[in-house]
């Protein structure tokens, strides 16, 4: 049976499904009996959502458009 | 005009009289090479039983691979040279113009087209070259002798290549166009090498070396014939010009000595994940000598020996030109000229560079096995990118970039394309940028910078990896430099192991629906303050990975970081801002009276 730091440290691959399948198997069955694990793994997994799904950094369009100008604008002057 | 000093040769030195001959004019990348012509008679040598002479493969074929296994290196010399002999060839230039956009479209056989595959695989990725290549081959109807004359032409491109690169001839016709717009293709990784094969893949016939010229000549000079000889001996007159090669380039010691040229060929042969070159490499520099721990220490790295500075430039010269052409420039020669190399010195440092890149391209597609058992064995695990900095092949199976096409025409001049890749990309880039300055303020000056240093070295980026990762890179570097001359900061690059021990301390169950729990522009406030909040490295991480959704390979790429090290980093990151999130998010009656219904 696998320690919550043994589980801790394949995690990575657990959530980005890239574990095989008998580790995957083996770190299910810890998940099934430990509830602090569920807990890290359910949060950890709308943390991942959230952040993804959140538009925090996100750049206007019209800002979009007038990069694309002024980069455009800098290069050809240069060619020039 | 090339890099080094040029010398007149009289106009009856029997090699140019040959190039005229057959080619209606003499080259300027020989012209270039005057001050050794015994360099310039044994490649003729070469020319002459490889592309000339008519065996198993047509001389349009031949010239083929040569045209399109230059535009895969986008070596502008080369490829203006044969263009212009399919030309003179009677090619159609329609067919020509064709055949370098797009071959598999173009007006040739199944064959030829399965022919163009093999060489481009062969000239760019050698490494991924199996048995299986050489069956599809056979199905296409090819004979060994002409597989074998297939690998030799690559193995010749990519020493034509690799030479004009280091002397810079100017072209000698109107400069064509490089254009490799197709996308690679995929790879399969189960016909990666692991520098164990199980024997030749073409048929071969024995000599003696008590009766064979050449193989009397490889015992002689070495003690043993070498077993890239032996899967030669379908073409025993290619064996007696590749041995004058050798002769000219390897084993004159006048210039350069014979363990600055064995380093050169062991260097440049590991970073070509040559297995096979490298074992028989340490071997000669041992009976010259040279111990095969220390052997191995300058395969690895050559910069941790107690070389000379001026050996150690050398050898970063070559590697420079092997791994790195299109970054090569008159500087690096310039580089040599200042450690005390004179220019035939210089001169032998190119062709022995080229000489490794045609004997390493024979060697991958004849699939030799070592002569000697192998101290060291490239194996997969080489070509993870963190490793790949110098290596002259992409560092991941090449996979289709969406922006290839776009790239390769602002490549070949079309300014007004680059817009559209800025407009694709800049969400992305501005989003790093704020990752990593940390506030929204600069943020767009730095933008528009990095996509003019983008645009300024858009001539270097050569598709190994995809155009984003290349271009994040950047973005990456701008951001930190942005940073450090406001204040110190850890580089993002450093190898840390302190990514252990981070223990999670909130263990409260979160809401099964937490993102109504509050407004979208309140999340979107509390995941900027808590991704701000990360310590740089993780920050970046998270960034990369999760708001601008870049694979985790393409993630460690951007980095430079093993695909480990950045996974740790992202957990890492991830954990931390479940931290810093769960007091908004955790399931109370108050908050979320929903949850509790469940």
């Amino acid at each position: 049976m696998l320690s919550c730091a043994d589980f801790l440290a394949e995690f990575s691959d657990y959530l980005e499904d890239a574990a095989d399948p008998d580790l995957r198997a083996r770190l299910e069955e810890h998940l099934h009996e430990c509830k602090t694990c569920q807990v890290i793994v359910d949060s950890t997994k709308k943390t991942i959502r959230i952040v993804t799904d959140s538009d925090s950094f996100s750049v206007p369009a019209d800002h979009v458009e007038s990069i694309v100008k002024d980069v455009m604008a800098r290069i050809r002057d240069k060619k020039r | 005009m090339s890099y080094l000093r040029e010398a007149e040769l009289a106009a009856d030195f029997a090699p140019f009289v040959s190039f005229r001959e057959h080619f209606g004019f003499v080259p300027g990348l020989f012209r270039a090479q005057a001050l050794l012509p015994r360099a310039i008679e044994a490649e003729a040598g070469i020319a002459a039983v490889v592309l000339l002479k008519q065996e198993a493969l047509s001389r349009v074929q031949k010239e083929y691979i040569l045209l399109k296994v230059a535009a895969a290196h986008h070596n502008t010399y080369c490829v203006t040279a044969h263009h212009h002999m399919l030309c003179s060839l009677g090619v159609p230039e329609s067919q020509l113009n064709q055949i370098i956009i797009d071959y598999r479209r173009a007006d040739i056989s199944a064959a030829d087209v399965a022919l163009l595959e093999f060489a481009i695989k062969l000239g760019k990725h050698a490494p991924w070259i199996s048995r299986e290549d050489i069956v599809t081959l056979r199905n296409h109807g090819f004979t060994d002798e002409s597989v074998l004359e297939a690998v030799l032409v690559t193995g010749l491109t990519n020493f034509l290549c690799t030479l004009s690169v280091g002397l810079g001839p100017a072209p000698d016709f109107e400069p064509q166009k490089v254009y490799c717009g197709e996308t690679s293709q995929q790879l399969n990784y189960q016909g990666l090498r692991h520098g164990e094969s199980s024997g030749s893949y073409l048929r071969a016939v024995e000599y003696s070396a008590a009766s064979f010229p050449p193989f009397a000549f490889f015992q002689e000079q070495f003690g043993f014939v070498p077993n890239i000889f032996r899967a030669q001996t379908l073409r025993p007159d290619v064996l007696e010009a590749e041995a004058g090669v050798i002769r000219a380039v390897l084993l004159t010691e006048d210039l350069l000595s014979r363990v600055q040229k064995e380093c050169i060929l062991l260097v440049i042969s590991a970073a070509n994940l040559n297995t096979y070159c490298v074992a028989v490499h340490c071997e000669m520099l041992r009976a010259l000598g040279v111990s095969v721990e220390d052997s191995d220490q300058i395969a690895m790295d050559h910069h941790q020996t107690d070389l000379s500075e001026a050996d150690k430039a050398l050898l970063d010269f070559a590697l420079k030109l092997a791994s790195r052409p299109a970054e090569f420039r008159l500087e690096d020669v310039n580089l040599l000229r200042c450690q005390g190399f004179s220019e035939e010195q210089i001169m032998e440092g190119v062709l022995m560079t080229a000489l490794t890149s045609f004997l390493n391209t024979l060697q991958m597609g004849l699939g030799t096995t070592p002569d000697f058992t192998p101290k060291r064995v490239f194996t997969p695990k080489d070509l993870y990118p963190f490793h790949a900095q110098s290596r002259p092949i992409s560092d991941a199976a090449p996979s289709e970039d969406p922006d290839a096409a776009l790239v390769a025409r602002v490549q070949n001049g079309e300014i007004d394309v680059f817009e559209e890749l800025v407009r694709r990309h800049s969400r992305r880039v501005f989003a790093v940028l704020i990752g990593i300055v940390g506030n929204m303020d600069d943020v767009r000056d730095a933008t528009q910078d990095v996509f003019l240093r983008a645009f300024e070295h858009i001539g270097s980026f050569q598709g190994r990896s995809k155009f984003s990762t290349w271009l994040i890179s950047i973005a990456i570097n701008s951001g930190t430099d942005f940073l450090r001359q406001r204040k110190p900061s850890e580089p993002l690059g450093e190898v840390s192991d302190e990514e252990e021990g981070f223990r999670p301390r909130q263990i409260q169950s979160w809401a099964d629906n937490p993102e109504q729990l509050c407004a979208a522009s309140q999340r979107s406030h509390l995941v900027r303050e808590g991704v701000l909040r990360l310590p740089q490295k993780y920050r970046v991480a998270v960034l990369l990975r999760d708001i601008s959704q870049l694979s985790t390979e393409e993630a460690a790429a951007a980095l430079r970081l093993s695909v480990p090290a950045l996974k740790a980093r992202l957990l890492r990151g991830r954990l931390m801002l479940r931290e810093s999130l769960t007091p908004y998010f955790i399931r109370t009656e108050k908050r979320n009276p929903d949850a509790q219904l469940r």
